[in-house]
């Protein structure tokens, strides 16, 4: 499907959700900036410092918005312990307009975060070595997960000739379903990795970053550049929780058809699950270990 | 993965020395595809030893010999060998802990004891571990509700208020069952405690040494101490005499407590009474628990019962004293267990500055720790942060790198706390400053403050976490 035509198709279901008279209030919303804009009124120009509140900053789990809650210190325990949206309240039998409105501001941050990329000057900025699976575009790249895992042979070469044959280790970052959850955990996590490796006396070499990239592509590139460990940051696939979370997947000599049961993962890396700087020090002396015992995923007994 | 840790508990009071045998079991509650987390998911007890009168010898000093061979009898009659104890603790409280040689019969027992038994004193520290032991924090987290459990023993009354499972406040007071002494057979009053005895002059009760008394003739100066009780719980406003009987902090009382736990010797007669003589044990100790138990706490409050009542301290100290740190963690050291470390714990102020700031700090502060111009060995405790960088960490590590060079001159470890998850980073990157030379033991998940001590016990889970005691150590 062509990206505008599910861009209209959720528009469209949206109106339906929410009824013709906020269709009016957005066109009104919409129409207002627009003015604003125009040059030939130099009053509104004047910045009055007034914006609208984010409502995406709201700690959700804080905010209990049943009005006469019988044990408000309790709901507020129970909102403690999970992301869900207990206790949001309702206007007739339906959600209130912040609980509407925030669902589809995190929505809308969840499809950013698989529709946009990792900006090229960040891959600058990181010291990264940019390559791209055989995915051409983001369409390819949801439709054809096959794609997403290879490589052509010249992205092969280059590879070979920017990594270190046969290193101990080869780290490789890839936007997978989340480019935000790269932007947001790698300044940490890689520092914290290669200090990490560094106590054992592991050099982390140059790092790969890996456009269009599903997790299977980890296994091409163990074979092209022959390394005993080869560890994958990815971003995860985003949900209305967080759409900055990140993985790492890790294996001792990844080979193309291996089982996915050789594969070790570490989940939820981001600001509200593991920190990265302390996910960073944790995969550093998993990655030591599986070199020491030559195995990963369900081989390796932890 | 399950693990189990045996604990023993010691508890060496006023009047009786016991001991108990714990079960800790330990479990990876993450799932497998993140960071590991260790937690202690259940505590047993499996081993309840006689009640012993604490020894004490003619020059009212605490007979450590006669206290290993009870430990030593326990563990022969329990079935288990001194090397298979794992953790635990010693506490010394009461009166006992008053004593000239308290201090080196707890040190001398602890190791005694087994390899990572630890030492523990201190009233605040015997409050929460008998509250504990008697299950008021659980059941306060339980019933989402505030509690306070009041540990009446034979000298002292030891309160802990705990609310949803979190500890609010401790406080003492000098009561307790064995504060007047009754001779059995002649009925005549042989011991007042001297704050009982200003008691009495104070209210002109007709009580003296050597007067043959009837439970009628105490009745007065009972309800005078169930009066500062209500006054310590907050039922009535503080007296003239509230702060005399006070051994060392009341409770702040800024909320009314609506539930209340009773455990210690006299708790017993006040969830039950069916005994024909109340000078059984020679004390006022039956009459203080029903004079109690006719109370306006027990009218006003709603009672809990308690899970232990006179075991409720060892119980404590055998199954709620050990904690695990957290799950990712850093330490190179290879000498534990590391016993009896002060904490100095950072300001706020501290920790927000420049790494320069954070170093003067820990420097200063040093010096707190000073015996004879001789720095001790000190763990250095932070908050840290929810979700550092990375340059925070440097700032972190470069900042107690600096202000522990004194430490560190001194060829002892360096001992690191931090309240956040992070410290395997921050562990790592200490470990990196030092040029991988010298010892780093960096935790966290762990709540510590200024005045504890800590003890660490040898690796366990794999040597993914560490076996750590927060205590006190305070003798009176």
């Amino acid at each position: 499907m062509e990206e505008k035509d599910l861009k209209s198709m959720i528009e469209s279901i949206l109106m339906e959700m929410v009824g013709n008279k906020s269709e009016e209030a957005t066109e009104s919303v919409l129409t207002e900036p627009a003015q604003t804009n125009r040059p030939t009124e130099p009053e509104v120009v004047e910045d009055s410092g007034e914006c609208l509140d984010d409502i995406t900053e709201v700690d959700l789990r804080k905010l209990l918005l049943v009005p006469d809650p019988e044990d408000r210190e309790g709901y507020l325990k129970m909102k403690e312990k999970t992301p869900a949206r207990l206790g949001v309240w309702r206007a007739g039998p339906r959600y209130k307009t912040f609980t509407s409105l925030r669902f589809r501001a995190d929505h809308a941050a969840a499809q950013d975060a698989v529709f946009s990329y990792v900006s090229e000057d960040f891959v600058k900025e990181m010291n990264l070595v940019a390559v791209e699976t055989m995915c051409r575009d983001k369409d390819e790249y949801i439709t054809r997960p096959d794609l997403g895992r290879q490589f052509s042979s010249d992205t092969i070469e280059y590879m070979k000739k920017h990594t270190t044959n046969k290193a101990k280790v080869q780290i490789m970052v890839g936007d997978g379903l989340s480019s935000a959850a790269i932007e947001a955990n790698l300044r940490d996590i890689v520092p914290a990795i290669a200090q990490g490796l560094k106590m054992y006396g592991i050099e982390v070499g140059n790092i790969l970053f890996v456009k269009h990239c599903r997790v299977p592509s980890m296994d091409m590139v163990g074979e092209a550049t022959e390394a005993d460990v080869v560890c994958l940051l990815v971003g995860e696939r985003p949900g209305l929780v967080t759409a900055e979370s990140m993985s790492a997947y890790i294996a001792y000599k990844p080979t193309v058809g291996m089982p996915e049961a050789r594969r070790t993962v570490i989940s939820n890396i981001h600001s509200g699950g593991t920190p990265a700087v302390e996910a960073g020090a944790h995969i550093a002396e998993l990655i030591k270990t599986m070199i020491d015992r030559k195995a990963s995923g369900i081989d390796l007994k932890l | 993965m399950n693990e189990e840790l045996l604990s023993v508990g010691i508890d060496m009071g006023t009047s009786t020395t016991q001991l108990v045998l714990s079960k800790l079991h330990i479990q990876n509650m993450a799932s497998s595809f993140s960071v590991p987390r260790l937690v202690i998911t259940d505590k047993e007890v499996v081993y309840r030893s006689d009640i012993c009168f604490t020894p004490v010898l003619e020059d009212n000093r605490i007979d450590v010999g006669e206290i290993q061979t009870f430990v030593q009898e326990q563990y022969r009659k329990a079935g288990i060998r001194k090397e298979e104890i794992q953790t635990g603790a010693v506490i010394i409280t009461g009166e006992t802990a008053r004593k000239d040689n308290a201090n080196e019969v707890l040190l001398s027992l602890s190791g005694f004891a087994g390899d990572f038994v630890v030492a523990t004193a201190g009233p605040d520290l015997e409050s929460i571990i008998a509250a504990k032991g008697a299950g008021a924090h659980t059941y306060s987290k339980e019933h989402s509700t505030s509690i306070v459990n009041i540990d009446i023993g034979g000298g002292t009354s030891n309160l802990a208020l705990f609310s949803s499972g979190e500890l609010l406040d401790t406080g003492c007071l000098d009561i307790g069952g064995r504060l007047i002494r009754v001779d059995q057979v002649t009925r005549e009053i042989t011991y007042i405690a001297p704050k009982i005895k200003q008691l009495i002059a104070r209210r002109d009760i007709p009580l003296t040494l050597g007067q043959k008394v009837t439970p009628t003739d105490l009745e007065p100066i009972l309800q005078e101490m169930v009066a500062l009780l209500e006054e310590s719980v907050g039922l009535r406003p503080p007296g003239d005499f509230y702060d005399i009987i006070v051994t060392n902090k009341g409770l702040k009382l800024d909320r009314a407590i609506p539930c209340i736990s009773f455990s210690g010797g006299v708790a017993d007669y006040i969830y039950q009474d069916s005994v024909d003589d109340v000078f059984q044990f020679g004390d006022i100790g039956i009459l203080l628990g029903r004079a109690i138990a006719s109370s306006s706490m027990t009218q006003l409050m709603t009672v809990a019962t308690a899970v232990e009542t006179i075991r409720a301290t060892v119980v404590g100290a055998g199954s709620h004293t050990t904690e695990i740190s957290g799950s990712t963690i850093t330490y190179t050291e290879k000498s534990f267990p590391i016993k009896n470390i002060p904490i100095l714990k950072l300001s706020m102020a501290d920790e927000s500055g420049s790494a320069e700031v954070l170093a003067s700090a820990i420097s200063d502060k040093l010096n707190w720790f000073k015996l004879n111009n001789d720095l001790q060995k000190v763990a250095i405790a932070l908050e840290g942060k929810k979700n550092p960088s990375f340059q925070e960490v440097q700032k972190y590590a470069n900042g107690l790198h600096k202000g522990m060079a004194e430490l560190l001159e001194k060829e002892y470890p360096l001992i690191v706390i931090v309240r956040h998850d992070m410290a395997k980073v921050l562990g790592q990157t200490l470990y990196a400053r030092l040029d991988y030379k010298k010892d780093v033991v960096c935790i966290d998940s762990v709540h510590v403050d200024n005045g504890d001590y800590i003890d660490i016990g040898k690796p366990i889970a794999g040597g993914k976490v560490l076996p750590v005691v927060i205590k006190t150590l305070v003798f009176n």
